[in-house]
């Protein structure tokens, strides 16, 4: 007589079988944006958020925030400039400095101990540029991080992939931690690239960090390629977010997948027929004295297992798994039932 | 030719809120250790043994039937378990208990004596018992008799609690607990308080609730008001 059953666990090195499987990995990737979806073909921002913020960076959604209150941010926008260039106030001058700020923040991150500036591949006199442009994309999409290979960006007319290569073997560089964002496509499959980074005369367009979910594009060669406007005069408010949100919005076509490791253990939860084939559940007997409400379930009792519930030693109910219909259980019928638990 | 059918289902769980508490704690908390079935949304009065195709079609409907999605909330989920017995079982496990009702008067005020209260279970027995007290601003519970010479631990309810009654809620694994009156503050208009006190059979998954009431109102002076 019992409701619980224990797991036979066995040591993760043994070779008994066990009910029980640890550590198991798996890489799973998904679209990134809202509700798992691979692309986005329209942006908008929110005029409550580039009130209060958006010198400093415009978030961007893929509905509007007018309309529908739902609306998360799938990405931020950011115009960064070395010396603040492009947004109010200088050394000694009132203001925020907010494109300066900008900068420094990424460079912080981004770059190693001793290095101020972005340095990106390719030759000619843009390959140090003085501004960058950034885009960010929101922890809640980015869960783990960007599957290299595997996202392209449309600003203005022209098309933006990476060059790790990795569109069909997502375990392609998984060390790496930045790669060039290049000129192309990958909606063949497979990545096509137009030029390489080192080919880009005048500098490659900008560097790409899976890991964090960050696009740095070198500010000179964007604002050439994709005809931007950039301001860049010294304590004036250029509006350059702005800038770059409308030809992403002109270009109409962010397409990127997430990857993350899952990690889950298995139970194997056996039923042998002799078990589990009676019910506490009230309408299996009567109140008043505990005979059966189907006369025909003496010595033939069925019941229907509608979920299993995962307990530790205490008693505790830790974890817990419905079927996605009832499952018949009697003294002919066996099961096993493996239960999948994520972490 | 046909094909076997292999019988292995694989289904997703889900943490319920003590196993985030636990994981939260670290791995070593976090132990699971064995499992239990239950068969929650099922009613077995909807098992037709008049079904025109015959026995095979008799549980057809419960069958067919669509499952709900599992809740988090451990209190909510594997209610009604399933059990082993032995297969000449004739009547299913059913606990009684007295008394049936408790009730502190008023006119007894705070010396009235503990009530114990101590379940038994008909047809098949129970070692050890969950008392799951709703609301414990009402009275006091304490281990009367200890399961196996333990202490009463507390287990996760594995019962239906409103999420109002669970910040209240006392759980105890015992053979049999001891209620205390305990004077309820006065509010206008409170004349009693009552509460249930729901018992489950370790053993066999057999519950039963009864009803406690308490009609020890302060005022001030901390004197018993007698309605």
């Amino acid at each position: 007589m019992a409701i619980y059953k224990e797991f036979d666990i066995q040591p993760q090195n043994s070779a008994e079988s066990g009910d029980v499987i640890s550590n198991i990995k798996d890489i799973v990737s998904s679209g990134m944006w809202a509700e798992g979806a691979a692309s986005i073909t329209t942006f908008f921002t929110s005029s409550v958020q580039s009130g209060s913020s958006g010198d400093y960076y415009l978030d961007v959604y893929s509905s509007d925030t007018a309309t529908d209150t739902q609306a998360k941010p799938q990405f931020s926008v950011a115009y960064g400039h070395f010396n603040g260039s492009g947004s109010l106030g200088r050394s000694g001058i009132t203001g925020n400095r907010a494109a300066a700020s900008i900068y420094r923040q990424l460079s912080q991150t981004l770059l190693g101990p001793g290095e101020d500036q972005f340095t990106f591949a390719g030759s000619g006199a843009h390959i140090k540029p003085k501004y960058v442009y950034a885009i960010s994309v929101s922890r809640q999409q980015l869960r783990e991080k960007m599957d290299p290979g595997n996202w392209e960006l449309k600003i203005g007319t022209r098309r933006f992939i990476d060059d790790s290569g990795a569109t069909t073997n997502p375990a392609v560089n998984q060390g790496g931690r930045v790669f060039n964002i290049v000129s192309g496509s990958i909606q063949s499959g497979t990545a096509v690239i137009k030029h390489t980074a080192t080919e880009q005369f005048g500098g490659a367009y900008g560097l790409f960090y899976p890991d964090l979910g960050m696009l740095v594009f070198n500010g000179p060669i964007i604002n050439t390629s994709a005809s931007l406007g950039t301001v860049t005069t010294i304590n004036t408010l250029g509006g350059n977010n702005d800038k770059f949100v409308a030809k992403i919005k002109t270009g109409a076509y962010f397409q990127s997948r997430r990857e993350e490791v899952v990690t889950s253990q298995h139970y194997f939860c056996r039923v042998p027929n002799k078990e589990f084939n009676f019910s506490s559940n009230p309408t299996f007997a009567t109140a008043s004295d505990g005979s059966f409400t189907q006369a025909t379930f003496f010595k033939n009792p069925k019941t229907f297992i509608t979920q299993v519930g995962l307990y530790n030693d205490a008693g505790e109910l830790l974890a817990v798994a419905k079927l996605s219909k009832p499952l018949l259980k009697s003294y002919s019928r066996e099961a096993i039932i493996k239960v999948k638990l994520d972490f | 030719m046909g094909f076997l059918n292999n019988t292995t289902v694989t289904v997703d769980a889900i943490l319920t809120k003590k196993g985030r508490e636990l994981l939260a704690q670290g791995s070593n908390a976090f132990n699971i250790t064995k499992f239990a079935l239950a068969d929650d949304e099922v009613d077995y009065k909807l098992f037709d043994v008049t079904h025109p195709n015959g026995s095979e079609q008799y549980g057809a409907v419960i069958e067919n039937m669509p499952l709900l999605e599992a809740f988090a909330d451990e209190n909510h989920v594997m209610r009604y378990k399933l059990v082993t017995l032995p297969k000449n079982t004739q009547k299913m496990p059913i606990i009684s208990v007295q008394p049936a009702t408790v009730h502190f008067t008023a006119g007894a005020g705070l010396v009235q004596p503990p009530i114990t209260v101590a379940p038994s279970t008909a047809n098949v027995s129970d070692n050890s018992y969950t008392f799951i007290l709703h609301d414990q601003t009402i009275t006091t519970m304490v281990v009367q008799n200890p399961a196996g010479g333990q202490g009463g631990g507390g287990a996760t309810t594995p019962f239906f609690l409103g999420d109002d009654d669970a910040p209240n809620s006392k759980t105890l694994v015992a053979k049999s607990v001891r209620l205390q009156v305990k004077p309820l503050a006065a509010s206008a208009g409170t004349s009693s308080k009552s509460t249930q006190l729901t018992i489950v059979g370790n053993d066999t998954g057999a519950t039963i609730s009864i009803t406690v009431k308490n009609s020890v109102v302060l005022g001030t002076g901390n004197q018993t008001l007698f309605p």
